[in-house]
């Protein structure tokens, strides 16, 4: 796997990879800088669910009592209802200049209220904050529920006011975009530019094998991978250790949440040197393979929005790069690794049959 | 000549989906000799190559390179062959030298001598940046790479566009290499190319294999084409001799075909006073037509 072409891939594309690596340095020891102002202006904001009085009555039928402190400069107050947190079928249940409303319960389900001022100065009305009928439940976790951000967290409830919740979103979240893309951009590029730049023939000239060149081209790669995701570990340590969290996490949870991320890069590789292989040209290959990688993460998302669209899950790599179990719950699933380990290969191996079989343009 | 067979193509075929590349080509290439491989643009020279180095797959046919099955043994036979592709890019970025000593790790070979020596000699300088090479300069890395590693066979594609000094050059070394044994198959469309170095020539067109000539008997049947201009008037019969096969005359302008007596021909247009003079060898459009023309003839008389 590791030989002279992977040694002239490194050593071409060095500044490449420095330039890379910096940025992740930056981005996973900066991210981790923010969490104690993040934590600060959430805590406000939750805060905010104490500004919201909700009263309920004792038996069937009775009144709920909504109340809330008044707001400098607001002209009149607005009350939205909804059957869930995210208020996107809200209604407008009040509007006007009181500071309480009083209404009949004349419904099962739980609701959520959210209570808004209006004021003069700006056009947008400001949240004073929000309340449920559902007994001993924050509103602001429930809205942490919401399907969109679960697809980071595995469906797991997670509190963004522990730097172990922040990274998850923060930083997990966007891993895979940053990595993946990357990956998948070297890994179309580093094989379709020798077809474009016509260096294949020279290439295969030499007594190397098609074979011995696709694995060494994907051993440059599996190292580069290997390289950044160090790197994002340093970073992340540092960053955890500038702002003095390094004991709320982990260095195996830290450590194998990453390295735990290489299949998964290993299968974007692999699938975009197939489409390098078969398109022969960088544009092509970087399309298709952008395209299969976002592919992939919306049958992840999407799959998490309903039970009877659980089976898109399965059928993404997304599901079986689970961060967010190392982080937050300290368990490595080995099983999801060899999964994505195997589908690296078995592609890796359709990649070789493919390119034994392909014609060499000229 | 050594009759040892080198390369042995038989019956070859390569369909590009319905488009013909190449079409039932049959064509043998001996230990030692240079054979020219000549066809104008598109006529499959570029396949037949690529078709032996495994770059294609061929459609049917056998090829035997070594004694050794062109697909199958393909590692085996790129140990022993070097190969200047007709169009080709360099790594970019990296020293001329860093990116043969590459090329040469690959072929396992360490000893760079040749290498340095060749660059020498065709005026290459190992120091530069591969991306900072003019089209001349690309070639010559490619033509150092061909022969760096002492292969016994080399193949090469169009290995025209250098500079004239560097050119004679260039033939120089491939006939220090056939002398040593080795074994060169180069394509070309131009005959002039071929005449200066090869020792047969296979001629090819649409595919389909004209004519395996000695290069010897190609001269005597092509010949060359004269164009003399001169300052006054000249009287056209002056030139009907023998040997002189056409004779075309445009002003002041003469041309003519001579396949044998250049010497004769030459003392005839030296007794005026010469304005211009070229001396070509044919086209390949007429090498073409003389060959048809002669096939036809066959044909005729076998009737």
């Amino acid at each position: 796997m590791l030989g002279r072409i992977t040694c002239m891939e490194l050593r071409t594309g060095w500044k490449g990879i420095l330039i890379f690596g910096i940025l992740i340095l930056v981005i996973s020891a900066g991210i981790v800088q923010i969490f104690p102002f993040y934590r600060d202006s959430l805590t406000e904001q939750l805060e905010g669910a104490n500004k919201v009085n909700l009263s309920l009555p004792n038996e069937q039928g009775g009144n709920i009592t909504l109340s809330w402190e008044p707001l400098q400069n607001a002209t009149s107050y607005m009350v939205l209802e909804d059957t869930r947190v995210s208020m996107v079928t809200a209604k407008i249940a009040y509007l006007g200049e009181e500071t309480s409303i009083t209404f009949e319960k004349d419904f099962e389900e739980k609701r959520y209220y959210a209570v808004m001022a209006v004021t003069d100065e700006t056009s947008d009305p400001l949240l004073i904050g929000i309340a449920t009928t559902e007994k001993g439940e924050d509103p602001f976790k429930e809205l942490l529920k919401n399907p969109a951000y679960a697809s980071f967290t595995g469906g797991r409830s997670v509190s963004m006011l522990e730097v172990k919740g922040f990274i998850t979103f923060e930083f997990f979240g966007f891993w895979w975009v940053v990595a993946g893309l990357f990956i998948a951009y070297l890994a179309v590029s580093i094989i379709a530019s020798d077809f474009e730049n016509k260096r294949m023939d020279i290439m295969l000239s030499t007594p190397i094998s098609r074979r011995r060149y696709l694995l060494e081209k994907f051993g440059a790669m599996s190292l580069i991978a290997l390289l950044t995701t160090l790197v994002a570990i340093v970073g992340l340590a540092g960053g955890l250790a500038s702002i003095n969290a390094l004991n709320e996490i982990s260095a195996e949870a830290l450590f194998l949440s990453l390295i735990g991320c290489l299949p998964f890069l290993m299968v974007i590789a692999a699938a975009g040197m197939l489409t390098a292989v078969l398109f022969q040209k960088v544009r092509t290959g970087m399309g298709v393979t952008f395209a299969f990688v976002f592919t992939e993460f919306f049958l992840y998302t999407f799959g998490g929005f309903s039970k009877s669209l659980e089976w898109m899950k399965t059928i993404s790599i997304f599901k079986y790069w689970d961060y967010s179990s190392v982080i937050i719950d300290d368990l490595f699933k080995l099983g999801d690794f060899m999964v994505l380990t195997v589908l690296a290969i078995v592609l890796l191996v359709i990649v070789v049959w493919v390119f034994e079989k392909k014609d060499i343009p000229t | 000549m050594n009759q040892e067979k080198v390369i042995i193509i038989e019956n070859l075929t390569k369909m590009y989906g319905k488009h013909v590349g190449v079409k039932n080509l049959s064509l043998t290439v001996h230990k030692g000799e240079i054979m020219g491989f000549l066809g104008p643009n598109g006529a499959g020279k570029t396949t037949t190559i690529r078709t032996c180095l495994a770059l294609i797959a061929k459609t049917a046919g056998e090829i035997t390179i070594f004694g050794l099955d062109s697909h199958k043994d393909a590692i085996a036979i790129r140990k022993k062959t070097g190969y200047l592709p007709g169009d080709f890019g360099l790594i970019p970025s990296v020293k001329v030298k860093s990116y043969l000593k590459y090329l040469l790790s690959l072929r396992e070979c360490d000893s760079t001598k040749k290498m340095v020596d060749l660059a020498k000699r065709l005026e290459l300088d190992l120091e530069r940046k591969t991306n900072e090479l003019s089209k001349g300069n690309k070639l010559k890395v490619g033509i150092v790479q061909t022969l760096m590693a002492d292969q016994e066979l080399i193949i090469m594609d169009e290995p025209s566009g250098l500079d004239p000094l560097v050119q004679q050059e260039f033939y120089r070394i491939l006939r220090e290499e056939k002398k040593q044994g080795k074994t060169i198959f180069t394509s070309s469309h131009n005959l002039a190319e071929v005449e200066s170095v090869c020792d047969r020539v296979a001629i090819i067109r649409k595919g389909k294999l004209v004519v395996v000539e000695d290069i010897q008997i190609l001269r005597e049947k092509t010949g060359k084409v004269l164009e003399v201009e001169f300052s006054d008037p000249v009287n056209i019969d002056e030139f009907k001799l023998e040997g002189v096969s056409e004779i075309h005359q445009d002003d002041g302008r003469f041309i003519l075909s001579i396949h044998e007596n250049l010497d004769g021909v030459i003392g005839a247009v030296s007794n005026h006073r010469i304005l211009n003079m070229t001396l070509k060898s044919y086209s390949l459009e007429q090498l073409f037509l003389k060959y048809y023309a002669e096939a036809e003839n066959q044909k005729r008389g076998d009737a």
